[in-house]
């Protein structure tokens, strides 16, 4: 009886208060189409050579963390510069269908003879978005902001060439001229990474020395209005950890072949998913139009395929590079202990002992056990992703126990009796590879490892770390023996230059020569400042090509094997090129809703 | 009344200063520091490194950083965010409405269910009803709020009924004022369930016994010899008396609510302060750390401070001031 009293009235209450939620979210609708405000085209207007299509759609997109900050001196992260991108230009841009440099806010260009000077003519009546005229002084401004000591950023020293910084002047209200110190052939790849500021928006700022506190997440959630820029859209709306709202920029420069402004998508939503799983979920049913699929969740994922109207496109290998090193650092740190013992060190230094243990590892095992097949190994240290630079025909190491034994013995390494490897010094062969936790794929790779190489008769142990950890050990106090590690590549080869330089912060093994240590370490500072000084494409690659050759040759970075890249898109969308490498919707501002099938 | 929550909050300020020491101290043992992610991305420059090193101030020692930081909270400055170039405060007010929300929604979640479902045990003692709430206790006390985290996320996913994560769908901003309400409630239910599971469990037990306890006692056969109703004994009566432990219990749960909605808005992708604390503690983005802990620990006194006064004012016997 008295369970009947306090109950009922209770559990009606509950049942109608869920009963109105969910009426009132069945009724929410759909998002209403935008109403397009009509601004005249720019002289200079750029006409899309694709095929014209229709205004509207939503198109939702997924991240795994959000943008710190909207403000590209501050940005250093790769989520931040997307959603930037999305709302600035550079002078240039890297187009991935055609693999090379296309004009943006610059019109077009001319190198000068001595190829130190570029001249750029900027594109005509352009506006930014709040209407206000794009010039070359907006460009002067922005060049001033970087190199302005006041204003710390990452294109600064991306932009000294030679220890010099680029010099730039204003020639007229549509030309600007760089100067760069010596010829510097990625020059026009690298100008593009800067997006272009509103001098009328932040002079101010500037001036009293808060450029950096300008266009923060804070602008984004508050008044995102302030985003003033020429890309093909501004912000709507921003939530911290929920998701960001971009609108077509009114007066975007780029228009289709029957003239109507891009883009043609009504809003871009870009949701913020923690977790890679959850994106996955989200896109399997059809929540999201397009996610990145890895390799072991292609054959799931596709499955619900029917349903929702979506293919899972193979993109073919990756853009970045995995690859165990050894620590060739001589000298000792500062408690006075050789960062390697000595005959570890004579180990790593010797070529054909890092030949041999490639050639130990049974990587074609890998890509069956640990990607299902759907990864290929790498030969280089750039991916095969990037097909103008990556070079095919370097030395190749199959797994071949037998060849890494021979060549072991070349060196005066033994097999004593007990199965174990020595050295012509009796040492027996053991080190340490440290990696961190990072991912699952990690530990089985190392695991192999670990197999592989007992069977040469050296025993190897490994060490997880936490990532800073590793970072710390390899980078500042060099004390390991192995380590295992991977880089996300870029398209121009310019920028691994910090790994490649012997100088350089990121070469591994040895890093911060203040001269070459070996003649192949010469070799290859030789052909990275050639590459980036002549201006002939074909010799560029020429030089990159010969480099992958050293590389492959004395192999410093033991690469290991580079997984297939796999991304899902919703069939409705028209327009869609999928590039080799980079992002998929690189050509947004052209991608329209198709006709319903 | 006055002179007592002055009190309280005086002794607040060492306990401020001790943890605030010791979150310094944990975050200087911690390997790495915040510009490793920079340090392994190719095309960031040296220089920049170093610039950025010396702006934070990473070379030097962690007591070193302390004062400096002490020095800027004297002066109100709780510091910037390194990852958003924000002010911590700024950054926590963006988080805290969410967290805020789901804890109060959770607290109130476990009470309506809690006190009922212990009322009931407690009357039906020994009956089905009392086992199998019990073995739901134990249950929902037993498993770890991350693991029904992604039962529910599965759950959503599934049914569909659900959205899988969020405080809002991307419609959001289109909809009248009654449909985003709707919409937020939408998001919050499954949330509001996983992070109240286990205070509903442990309410449940404590009201229970308490219940027991006062079922038994004189008063109440004195009140059933009189002829009160028995509803009104048990809810007058007995509930009156039995409710007071529960009260001060309650003032740990703002703190337990708090560190289970880390691992709650992680899972569930809740925009809430777990989500920032979470990448703030992975990213070592200092001040943030520094802030959140303390702001954890003035919650927890908090709590404890208004259970005190709801005790005060629920049980007459009670007494704050000294004579």
């Amino acid at each position: 009886m008295l369970l009947k009293v306090i109950s009922y009235p209770y559990l009606a209450h509950l049942f109608t208060a869920f009963s109105l939620i969910f009426f009132l979210v069945s009724c929410k609708g759909d998002i209403p189409p935008l109403e397009r405000e009509e601004h005249d085209l720019p002289q200079d207007a750029e006409v899309s050579s694709t095929e014209p299509g229709n205004y509207g759609g939503v198109l939702v997109t997924a991240e795994s963390q959000q943008p710190r900050t909207f403000n590209p001196l501050v940005a250093e992260d790769a989520y931040s510069s997307e959603a930037i991108g999305r709302f600035l230009n550079g002078l240039t841009t890297y187009h991935p269908i055609k693999e090379k440099v296309v004009p943006e806010l610059a019109r077009s260009w001319e190198i000068s003879k001595d190829k130190r000077t570029i001249t750029m003519e900027l594109r005509r009546g352009v506006r930014w978005s709040d209407g206000e005229p794009f010039t070359a002084d907006d460009v002067i401004f922005t060049f001033k902001a970087l190199f302005d000591q006041r204003y710390p950023n990452r294109y600064m020293g991306q932009y000294t060439i030679a220890g010099e910084p680029i010099e730039f002047e204003k020639l007229d209200r549509y030309t600007v001229r760089f100067t760069t110190a010596r010829p510097y052939s990625p020059f026009l790849y690298v100008i593009g990474f800067i997006g272009i500021l509103p001098r009328h928006v932040h002079l101010e700022a500037y001036e009293q020395g808060e450029l950096l506190q300008q266009w923060s997440v804070r602008t984004a959630m508050h008044s995102p209005e302030e985003f003033v820029g020429t890309g093909p859209f501004r912000v709507r709306s921003f939530r911290p950890g929920q998701r960001i709202v971009y609108e077509p920029n009114p007066h975007y420069w780029r228009v289709d072949s029957q003239g109507q402004r891009l883009p043609y998508v009504d809003y871009l939503i870009t949701r913020y998913v923690q977790d890679r799983n959850t994106e996955t979920v989200l896109f399997a049913s059809g929540q999201i139009d397009i996610a990145s699929i890895t390799p072991g969740d292609v054959v799931g994922v596709r499955k619900n395929a029917p349903l929702h109207d979506y293919t899972v496109h193979h993109r073919g290998p990756a853009t970045g590079i995995r690859f165990l090193w050894f620590n060739q650092k001589p000298g000792e740190s500062e408690a006075g202990k050789p960062f390697v013992e000595p005959h570890k060190l004579e180990w790593f230094t010797s070529r054909k002992f890092r030949q041999a243990i490639l050639h130990g590892l049974d990587r074609e095992g890998l890509i069956q056990s640990v990607y299902f097949g759907r990864a290929e190994l790498l030969h280089s240290i750039i991916s095969p992703a990037n097909e103008r630079w990556h070079n095919p025909d370097v030395p190749r190491y199959p797994y071949d126990p037998d060849r890494a034994l021979e060549l072991l013995r070349e060196e005066g390494f033994e097999l004593d009796g007990n199965g174990d490897l020595v050295d012509s010094k009796g040492n027996q062969v053991s080190f340490q590879v440290y990696a961190s936790e990072g991912d699952d794929i990690t530990p089985q790779i190392l695991s192999t490892f670990r197999e592989n190489m007992r069977d040469l008769g050296i025993r190897v142990r490994i060490r997880y770390l936490d990532f800073g950890t590793l970072v710390a050990r390899v980078s500042r106090h060099f004390e390991y023996e192995g380590a295992m590690m991977g880089f996300t590549g870029g398209a121009d080869p310019s920028g691994g230059r910090a790994i490649y330089l012997s100088s350089g912060r990121l070469h591994l093994w040895n890093p911060e020569q203040e001269e070459p240590q070996t003649d192949w370490e010469a070799r290859i500072d030789e052909l990275v400042y050639a590459s980036e000084e002549t201006f002939d494409l074909e010799e560029r690659v020429g030089y990159v090509h010969q480099m992958q050759e050293v590389f492959s040759e004395e192999l410093p970075l033991l690469y290991l094997v580079t997984p297939h890249a796999y991304v899902g898109l919703k069939d409705r969308w028209e327009n869609v090129r999928i590039p080799a490498m980079g992002s998929v919707i690189w050509n947004i501002d052209e991608l329209y809703l198709g006709q319903e099938k | 009344m006055l002179s007592f929550i002055a009190r309280r909050f005086l002794t607040m300020i060492p306990l401020l200063l001790g943890i605030s020491v010791l979150v310094f101290i944990l975050m200087a043992i911690a390997p790495g520091d915040f510009l490793d992610v920079a340090r392994t991305q190719e095309d960031i420059p040296a220089e920049y490194i170093e610039r950025m090193e010396e702006e934070f101030a990473l070379g030097e020692p962690w007591h070193t950083r302390y004062f400096i930081w002490l020095g800027n909270v004297v002066q109100g400055n709780l510091g910037e965010s390194w990852i958003y170039r924000v002010p911590v405060t700024e950054l926590l007010w963006q988080r805290i409405p969410a967290t805020l929300v789901l804890s109060a929604l959770s607290i109130m979640f476990a009470l309506c269910v809690a006190i009922p479902m212990g009322v009931l045990a407690a009357i039906y003692k020994d009956s089905i009803f009392d086992r199998v709430s019990s073995m739901f206790a134990y249950a929902a006390l037993s498993i770890p709020e991350f693991f029904l985290a992604l039962l529910a996320v599965m759950f959503a996913a599934q049914t569909g009924w659900f959205p899988t994560g969020g405080l809002s769908s991307v419609e959001h901003e289109f909809m009248s004022f009654w449909g985003r309400m709707a919409d937020y409630a939408h998001h919050l239910v499954l949330p509001t369930i996983v992070l109240g599971m286990g205070s509903v469990a442990s309410y449940m037990r404590i009201m229970r016994a308490n219940f027991l306890d006062y079922i038994r006692s004189d008063f109440v056969t004195t009140a059933r010899a009189k002829g009160v109703a028995e509803g009104r004994v048990m809810f007058v009566h007995v509930l009156r008396n039995a409710i007071n432990p529960l009260v001060s219990a309650s003032g740990f749960i703002l703190a337990t609510l708090l560190s289970g909605s880390i691992l709650v808005e992680n899972v569930m992708n809740y925009p809430g302060l777990g989500q920032l604390i979470f990448e703030a503690l992975m990213r070592q983005d200092e001040f943030v750390v520094v802030a959140a802990v303390m702001m954890g620990c003035v919650m927890l006194m908090l709590g404890n401070l208004i259970a005190d006064l709801l005790l005060a004012w629920s049980d007459p016997r009670i007494r704050l001031e000294k004579n």
